[in-house]
């Protein structure tokens, strides 16, 4: 059988590519970033492993037009193609599932992701789409699934496999019921960095302080925490499965000594900690990885690590440390169930940056009860922490409800939520009813935005950059140069709607 | 605040409920007051306790749970939450049967759930690797509360829960709520799935 993992090139209306991003939801860049779709590349290699023939099908990371893509898609003939659906290209995934399905009636159309896994019936109706797969275990669901359907012609009335919603017939939709929540990782193979040609993904991605960067295979699938409201990874469908730290180290000294990595970041929704983070650690500096010209970086949550790990964190080299600074406010911060308080972000931030790693927060703004008051105080904490050289980028975005989390239900409930149509949810614009004019929450971000080219600020890090030895200084300014793009792309997306009158 | 030891590795730390509100099953994140760090704990204690309690067993190299122990009476934690989905849907406890199983501190949930809800009808399957550490079973009805022991031997069932599983018939009606490790829940799930139950029908919650 021929599958191909298809990614299609997806344009808006202001020629902006739709990319997978923030809990893997999709937003639309000029200037795109490529991450590595992590659980789909495991999903390739097993099935390529298991003898299939498998296409790595990214139209977006292969700068493929639609057209180009498409024609490529058809020609290659495949029996299955694999989709992973997000809310705001949906509509654009079932006109071309149903586009597919005319030209190739007999190809198989399987899709994944978080929206359609909580909905599958919607996909199955809205479209021709033969299987949506309501694990998010892509991999280990497709390693049965597809031999399965290759050694039975009846697979859509026996398939005995968990986690499925499979097309009988245009209304008969058979459900397997709920997926496992667990797997062993450690028995899906890494990813298969030709197959998924590594090097499209390895320079445009914020999260590399150097290029070429890749994405590890994750150490802890979706998160281990799991509780904040407004996040993809919390739900009672849902848990954390972990890697071994054997197994992830072995291909981190794959990626540098074979492939030449000078990045290596882990996506996990939160990496390891405690015990495990500090025999990572380690293990890199076990294997003399830590001498190897490479950063490694991953998210966090604050709370997780204490000073004695991050010490050894930064002796391996660890760097870039992505974490969510949602709010500032002890309101905001239960609301969304964050697990800790005000004080322990800067306290946290403190402990990473007296040992050199560099803090990247992400933060968000617009949540349907955040007022002046609170707004106001995220932005002077933000400016603070900046301004003290405790963080050392960022990130703001719009709170856009994800669907079927629980902060997308509390704005159902409380009828707050201004947007029915799918396409509005791709975080440029706010969809909430909120105490305050939209507009204010939009010159928050400028403000926020704004630290970036605030003399003091840039003081700071030339001061910063200063105390770093050639290569630092060297991949800092590669990093600052693509940092400020960056900034005024997120400042022209987020801001587009300034002005506009909100429909309510 | 007080902390009652229950065996070299684990402890049961009793806080003022000061008028938190739970739901039986969630968890929390504790921590020691200004550390900056903190863990996720279910709770043990009854929702109609006047205090809050926790079972934790004591990671030798941890931040955390040393620290609480060592805390002294009348010293305060940080607690944040409460947390999550790991509970009983109140329409369900009178018409469901329940089977918890649990090993180690996974017991804590459902130690919560039987003194919140005295007319629950539940089995209970605890895996722990030695006799000593069948914490406050003096609160589960006998007869409701199966102990596989592991690593020492014992006049009762020596195995895992696994085992304990594989040599029981599973009912397909029953709600299967599953707390641990990693291992032990994906072991416990595949044995239950290959028995028939549908995966609607499994609840669980992960130790890291």
């Amino acid at each position: 059988m021929k599958i191909a993992i298809s990614y299609p090139p997806i344009v808006n209306k202001d020629g902006q590519k739709a990319m997978v991003s923030q809990n893997r939801n999709v937003q639309f860049f000029k200037k795109p970033t490529y991450l590595l779709p992590v659980v789909q590349g495991q999903a390739a290699t097993w099935l390529k492993n298991l003898g299939y023939d498998v296409l790595w099908d990214d139209g977006n990371s292969q700068l493929k037009t639609f057209d180009q893509w498409y024609q490529d898609l058809l020609n290659w003939a495949p029996d299955v193609v694999v989709f992973e659906s997000t809310t705001p290209v949906m509509k654009f995934y079932w006109q071309l599932i149903n586009k597919l399905k005319s030209d190739r009636p007999n190809c198989i159309a399987i899709m994944t992701g978080y929206h359609s896994m909580r909905k599958p019936e919607e996909t199955l109706q809205m479209s021709a789409t033969d299987i949506v797969l309501r694990s998010n275990h892509i991999d280990f669901v497709l390693r049965k699934l597809i031999p399965y359907i290759d050694e039975h012609s009846n697979w859509r009335d026996e398939c005995p496999i968990e986690g499925l919603m499979i097309r009988r017939d245009e209304k008969d939709f058979y459900d397997s019921g709920n997926f496992k929540q667990i797997e062993p990782l450690d028995l899906s193979p890494d990813v298969d960095r030709d197959l998924v040609q590594w090097k499209n993904y390895a320079y445009e991605n914020g999260n590399y302080l150097q290029t070429p960067g890749t994405y590890a295979t994750s150490v802890v699938r979706d998160c281990m925490f799991g509780k904040c409201t407004f996040c993809r990874y919390n739900g009672p469908d849902l848990t954390f499965s972990v890697r071994s730290v054997q197994k992830s180290l072995d291909e981190y000294q794959r990626l540098v000594e074979d492939y030449g990595a000078r990045e290596i970041f882990d996506d996990s929704g939160v990496w390891y900690r405690g015990q495990e983070a500090r025999e990572f650690a380690k293990g890199i500096i076990d294997r003399g990885l830590h001498k190897k010209d490479c950063y490694f970086g991953f998210n966090t949550r604050f709370g997780y690590l204490d000073e004695e790990t991050v010490a050894l964190l930064a002796k391996a080299n660890f760097r870039f440390v992505l974490i969510g600074l949602e709010a500032s406010d002890e309101e905001t911060l239960a609301r969304l169930n964050k697990g800790y308080g005000v004080g322990d972000a800067e306290q946290n931030l403190k402990i990473y940056t007296k040992h050199g790693l560099f803090p990247h927060l992400t933060i968000m703004v617009g949540y349907y009860w955040q007022t002046q008051k609170q707004l106001d105080q995220t932005v002077k904490t933000v400016q603070n922490l900046m301004f003290k050289g405790l963080a050392r980028t960022l990130q703001v975005t719009l709170c856009t409800p994800l669907d079927f989390t629980p902060y997308h239900q509390e704005c159902i409930d409380n009828k707050v939520l201004l947007a029915e149509d799918y396409d509005d949810f791709d975080m440029s614009k706010l969809i909430v009813k909120t105490p305050l004019p939209h507009d204010a929450y939009y010159a928050a971000i400028r403000q926020i935005y704004g630290i970036a080219f605030n003399p003091r600020f840039v003081a700071r890090q030339l001061n910063f950059l200063s105390l770093q030895n050639k290569s630092d200084w060297q991949f800092l300014f590669t990093y600052g140069t693509r940092a400020v793009r960056r900034v005024r792309q997120h400042v022209f997306n987020l801001t587009k709607h300034e002005g506009k009158p909100v429909n309510t | 605040m007080e902390v009652r030891d229950l065996s070299e590795s684990t402890y049961v730390i009793r806080l003022e409920r000061d008028g938190f509100s739970f739901k039986p099953g969630q968890c929390v994140n504790l921590g020691l007051k200004g550390s900056g760090i903190n863990r996720e704990y279910s709770t043990y204690s009854g929702v109609d306790d006047p205090y809050l309690e926790f079972l934790i067993k004591e990671v030798k190299a941890g931040t955390v749970s040393p620290g609480l122990r060592k805390a002294e009476p009348g010293s305060e934690v940080e607690l944040h939450g409460p947390y999550g989905s790991f509970f009983i849907d109140p329409e369900k406890i009178k018409s469901s049967q329940f089977v918890f199983i649990g090993t180690g501190t996974g017991i804590a949930p459902f130690h919560s759930f039987v003194l919140s809800y005295p007319n629950l009808d539940y089995q209970i399957i605890n895996g722990i690797r030695e006799v000593s550490e069948q914490h406050d079973y003096q609160d589960y009805d006998p007869s409701r509360i199966a102990c596989c022991v592991s690593r020492k031997k014992w006049d009762g069932f020596n195995g895992r829960v696994s085992d304990y599983l594989k040599q029981m018939e599973i009912s397909l009606d029953k709600v299967y709520y599953l707390c641990g490790n990693q291992g032990m829940i994906h072991d416990t799930y595949d044995i239950l799935r290959q028995a028939g139950v549908s995966g609607d029908k499994i609840f669980t919650e992960a130790f890291f």
